[in-house]
C-alpha cells in the first residue's frame, strides 16, 4: 500500500475505490485496529504510529471515533450504555447526563432505554454515531456509513452527516464505493485502487479533471464546486447562486438566503458556444477559457475543461463540434447550462432533491 | 441411601467446574480470537477425551500419577497419600475427562461474538481487561453456562474413570455412580435403585434448569 | 437471576466436603466372594467393640493391583494365597499374613433354567452339546480365584473348549454371581458363600462342586503396613469364635 494524505478539522476526506482497493485498512489502522508493516500516523502533536520508531499506540489510547460499517453496536446494552461506554475519560458524574446529550444531537432522545434490537437500521446507525462522538474524538472516522441504507435514508443521514461536520471541530475520514457520498460530503478526495492512490486533492479540483476515464465511466463526468445562496426570486421560482466563477440561476428547492450549497452540473448538460446567444430557454451563459482538450479513444465524447473564473468547468462534446468550431486550448467560449440540470447538494436544500 | 456417596458426588461436580471454568474461560477465548500454527492439534487435543473410553484415560493417569511413578512418588511425599484412591486424584481425572465439556461451548460463546464489536470496544477506549470483562464475558455468558451445566451433568454420571483412579472408598472416593454398582454387587437392588432415581432426578433438574436459563438469557441478545 | 441460581448450586454442594484424613473408619479390602459373610462379621465386630471398619469388595486380583498402586487399605483378605503372596514380596505387608477360610465353589441355575445341576456338571455337558448353552457365567480367572477355579473344573470335566465361547465373564464372583442369577445365562460357576444368601438360595438351585475338581480355595489374609490398631483388632477378631461361626454359617470350612 502506497498512500499519504493529510485532514484537518473541518474537511471531510472521502477515501474512495471499489473493494479491495485498501479503502478500509486504511481506515482501521488510523484507528489503531491494524498494523501495517510501514506507517506513520500522527494526530496533531501526538505520533500515535511509527514503524521507523517502532511506535505504537493501541486503538484504545487514541482519541478516535470509528463508525463501523455495520455499526457494531453491544447488543447486551441499551442505547445510553452503549455510548457510556466511549465515556470513560469523563468524570462518573458526567456521563449519564453527557451520553443523553449526544442521543439528543443525533435525535435519539426518547431512545435512550432501548437495546439495539429494537431499532431500525437508520436508529442504530444514529447510535454509533454518538458512541463515536462520545469519545471527544481528534478525528471522526466512518465506514461504508451508507452502505446498508435505502436510498431516502441514505439521504437524511448524509443530510445530517453534512450539518454536524459545521459543527464539529475534527476532521471526518470517510470510506466509500458510492461516488455520489463523495460529491455531497467530501470536501477533499483520496482515489485508490489497488492499494495506490490514483488521485488525491479539493473535490472540485478533481472533478475538473478531465483524464479520469475510470471516474467517467463509474459516475460520468460533472463539475462540483461550492457557491453561496445569494438571492431568491421567489415570484420566478429560481435562486441565485454566487460562485467563483460567476453566478447561476437554479431552480428554487427551498434554498434560504446565504446558505451554502454545493453544485454539480453533469458535463453532458454544458453546450458550448463561440458567442453569446439569444432568444433561448437557458439562464445561464458563463465566459471562460479553454484550459484543456482531451480526446480519449475509448468514448466518443471529447471532453472540454473550460475555465469560468476560478473554477474549471466540464463539458462533452463530439469530435464533430471539436473540429466546426476549432477549438482549442486558449479559446474564449461561452458555456451556456440550463437552470434544470443544476443539481443543488447541501442540507439545506433537502426538501428540493425531496420532491425532484 | 448412601449419602457420604451423594455429597462426594456433588463435591465432584462443584470442584471440577471450580477447577475447568476459569482455565476453560481463558482457553476457549484464546482458541476464538487467536489463530495460530497448530491450532487444528490442540482443538483435537482438547476434544479427545470426548471419544476415549474412560479406562484408557484410567489407565493412563494411574501410569502416570500411580504410586509407582516418580511423579506420584513426588506427590505422596507432599501430600502425604497417593493421588490414585483420593478425592484429589478424582478431580484430576474428572478435570481431564470434562475438558471437551468446558472448552468448546466457551469457544463457541467467544466465537459468536463479531469481531467488530471486539474492535468497537477497543475504539471506545476499553483495555483489553475492561472489554473483556464489560463487553466479551456477558455475551459469551451463554456458553459459560452450558459449560458448567454439561460438566456437572456429566461428571455426576463418570463411572469408568471414578473406578479406576479412585477405587471405591467409602466416604473418600465412592461417588453416587460408583455406590450403584457397589450395591448392585452386593445383591442391594433396592439400595441401588434409590441411588439410581437420585440421581436420574438431579440429571434431569440440571437440564431443565439448562434449558430455562438459556431461553431466558437468549432474547436479551441484539 | 442466574447468578443466584448458580450460587444455589454451589451452596447445595457446600454440605460436607470430603478431606483427605479425617475422622473416617479404616478401609479393608476384601474378595468379593466375602459379600455377606463378612459384612455380617463387621456389623458384629462394630457392636461388640463398639468401632467400625469399611469394608471394600472386589476380585483379589483388582485389588491386589490398587494396594500395589497406593490403595489406603489397611487390610487384605483375598480369595487365595497368591495374591496376599504377592504384596509381600512386595514388602507391603506386615507378615505373611493367616489363612481364615477355605472357600467352595457350586454351579447354579437360576429357576427357568434348562440347566440341570449336579457335582459331576453332566447336566452341563447334555446341554452344551444340546447346543442349549446360551451364556454361561464364571469369574475372569486372571483376576479372581474362584474364577481360576472354575476353569479348572470345567477343564477336568472336559467342558472348556466347548463351553469358552459362551462364557460370559465377570470382574469379579460377585459380578458373576449377578450374571448367574438374573437369568441371562442358564447358570453359573460361583461362590457357595454368595448362594447361603437367602435372598439368592431361593433364585435357583446349586450343586456344590468336589474340592477334588479344583485347586483349593484357600483364602489368606494380610495386615498392610499403615494398618492401625482397630484393624488389628479386627485381624484378630477374624480368627476369633464369634467370626469362625458366620464363615461356617456361609459355607466356608475353617481351619484349625
Amino acid at each position: 500500500m502506497d498512500v499519504e494524505f493529510t485532514c484537518h478539522s473541518g474537511e471531510v476526506l472521502a477515501i474512495f475505490g471499489p473493494s479491495g482497493s485498501g479503502k478500509t485498512t486504511i481506515l482501521r489502522s488510523v484507528a489503531g485496529l491494524y498494523r501495517p508493516g510501514h506507517a506513520s500516523i500522527r494526530s496533531g502533536a501526538e505520533t500515535w504510529s511509527d514503524t521507523d520508531r517502532a511506535a505504537f499506540v493501541p486503538p484504545h489510547r487514541r482519541a478516535v471515533g470509528l463508525v463501523f460499517q455495520e455499526y457494531a453496536l453491544f447488543p447486551h446494552l441499551t442505547a445510553v450504555r452503549n455510548v457510556m461506554t466511549a465515556l470513560g475519560h469523563r468524570p462518573r458524574v458526567e456521563r449519564r447526563d453527557r451520553a443523553e446529550a449526544l442521543l439528543n444531537l443525533v435525535h435519539l432522545g426518547g431512545h435512550s432505554a432501548k437495546k439495539p434490537s429494537v431499532l431500525s437500521g437508520g436508529e442504530r446507525q444514529r447510535i454509533a454515531l454518538a458512541r463515536a462522538l462520545a469519545r471527544d474524538p481528534a478525528v471522526l472516522l466512518l465506514d461504508e456509513p451508507f452502505a446498508a441504507v435505502d436510498r431516502s435514508l441514505r439521504r437524511r443521514l448524509q443530510n445530517e452527516i453534512d450539518s454536524l461536520r459545521r459543527t464539529l471541530d475534527m476532521p471526518l475520514i470517510l470510506v466509500t464505493h458510492d461516488f455520489e457520498d463523495v460529491v455531497r460530503l467530501a470536501t477533499h478526495v483520496l482515489m485508490l485502487e489497488r492499494g495506490r492512490a490514483v488521485a488525491s486533492g479539493p473535490i472540485s479540483t478533481l472533478m475538473s479533471r478531465p483524464d479520469l476515464s475510470w471516474l467517467r465511466e463509474a459516475v460520468g463526468l460533472g463539475s462540483v464546486f461550492d457557491a453561496t445562496v445569494t438571492r431568491v426570486h421567489a415570484d420566478r421560482g429560481l435562486v441565485e447562486l454566487t460562485f467563483d466563477g460567476g453566478t447561476l440561476l437554479a431552480p428554487a428547492g427551498g434554498a434560504a438566503p446565504n446558505a451554502a450549497v454545493r453544485v454539480r452540473i453533469p458535463a453532458r448538460e454544458i453546450v458550448l458556444a463561440t458567442n453569446p446567444p439569444t432568444g433561448l430557454s437557458l439562464h445561464n451563459v458563463l465566459p471562460g477559457v479553454v484550459t484543456a482538450v482531451h480526446a480519449d479513444t475509448a468514448f466518443a465524447a471529447v471532453v472540454v475543461q473550460l475555465t469560468v473564473g476560478g473554477v474549471a468547468l466540464l463539458a462533452e462534446v463530439t469530435r464533430d463540434a471539436v473540429g466546426r468550431l476549432g477549438i482549442d486550448a486558449g479559446q474564449h467560449l461561452h458555456a451556456l447550462i440550463k437552470s434544470v440540470s443544476i443539481e443543488l447538494l447541501a442540507s439545506d436544500a433537502h426538501d428540493a432533491e425531496d420532491n425532484r | 441411601m448412601d449419602w457420604a456417596a451423594l455429597r462426594i458426588s456433588l463435591w465432584l461436580g462443584a470442584g471440577t467446574i471450580a477447577i475447568l471454568l476459569p482455565f476453560g474461560v481463558w482457553f476457549g477465548r484464546l482458541l476464538a480470537v487467536r489463530d495460530f500454527r497448530g491450532k487444528l492439534l490442540v482443538e483435537a487435543l482438547v476434544t479427545v477425551p470426548l471419544v476415549l473410553p474412560p479406562t484408557v484415560l484410567g489407565f493412563y493417569l494411574l501410569v502416570t500419577f500411580g504410586a509407582r511413578s516418580p511423579i506420584g512418588q513426588a506427590f505422596q511425599a507432599l501430600a502425604g497419600h497417593p493421588l490414585p484412591f483420593s478425592f484429589q486424584g478424582l478431580l484430576l481425572a474428572s478435570a481431564i475427562a470434562n475438558m471437551p465439556f468446558v472448552v468448546q461451548p466457551i469457544q463457541r460463546g467467544f466465537e459468536a461474538i463479531p469481531s467488530d464489536v471486539r474492535d468497537a470496544a477497543a475504539c471506545c477506549g476499553l483495555t483489553p481487561w475492561q472489554q473483556f470483562l464489560r463487553i466479551e464475558l456477558p455475551l459469551a455468558w451463554p456458553g459459560v453456562l452450558t459449560a458448567s451445566i454439561l460438566t456437572f451433568a456429566h461428571t455426576l454420571g463418570e463411572f469408568g474413570v471414578v473406578l479406576m483412579v479412585g477405587g471405591n472408598l467409602p466416604g473418600q472416593t465412592r461417588t453416587l455412580s460408583v455406590a450403584i454398582y457397589d450395591r448392585m454387587q452386593a445383591f442391594d437392588d433396592r439400595g441401588a435403585g434409590v441411588m439410581a432415581a437420585t440421581l436420574l432426578a438431579i440429571a434431569v433438574a440440571t437440564l431443565m434448569t439448562t434449558t430455562a436459563l438459556s431461553r431466558r438469557v437468549n432474547p436479551s441478545r441484539g | 437471576m442466574v447468578r443466584r441460581s448458580f450460587c444455589a448450586l454451589f451452596a447445595v454442594c457446600l454440605v460436607g466436603l470430603p478431606d483427605a484424613g479425617a475422622q473416617r473408619p479404616p478401609a479393608i479390602a476384601a474378595a468379593a466372594n466375602l459379600n455377606f459373610a463378612l459384612t455380617e462379621i463387621a456389623r458384629q465386630f462394630e457392636r461388640d467393640r463398639g468401632t467400625r471398619v469399611d469394608v471394600v469388595f472386589g476380585a483379589s486380583g483388582t485389588l491386589t493391583r490398587q494396594i500395589r498402586d497406593g490403595a489406603p487399605f489397611e487390610m487384605f483378605l483375598a480369595a487365595d494365597e497368591e495374591f496376599p503372596g504377592q504384596l509381600t514380596a512386595a514388602g507391603l505387608t506386615r507378615d505373611a499374613g493367616a489363612e481364615y477360610a477355605i472357600g467352595r465353589l457350586v454351579l447354579f441355575a437360576p429357576t427357568g433354567s434348562p440347566l440341570v445341576v449336579d457335582e459331576r456338571l453332566d447336566g452341563l455337558s447334555r446341554l452344551l452339546h444340546a447346543g442349549q448353552v446360551t451364556r454361561f457365567a464364571m469369574a475372569n480367572p486372571d483376576v479372581a480365584p474362584y474364577g481360576r477355579a472354575a476353569e479348572a473344573t470345567l477343564r477336568k470335566r472336559g467342558l472348556w473348549d466347548a463351553i469358552r465361547s459362551r462364557l460370559v465373564l465377570g470382574d469379579s464372583i460377585a459380578q458373576a454371581a449377578q450374571f448367574a442369577t438374573s437369568g441371562n445365562a442358564v447358570g453359573g460357576l460361583i461362590a457357595y458363600s454368595l448362594v447361603k444368601e437367602p435372598a439368592l438360595a431361593n433364585k435357583g438351585t446349586y450343586a456344590l462342586i468336589p474340592q477334588t475338581d479344583h485347586p483349593p480355595l484357600r483364602q489368606r489374609m494380610v495386615l498392610l503396613k499403615q494398618a492401625t490398631p482397630v484393624v488389628e483388632q479386627f485381624y484378630a477378631y477374624m480368627q476369633g469364635s464369634a467370626a469362625r461361626t458366620v464363615l461356617i454359617n456361609n459355607g466356608y470350612e475353617v481351619p484349625r
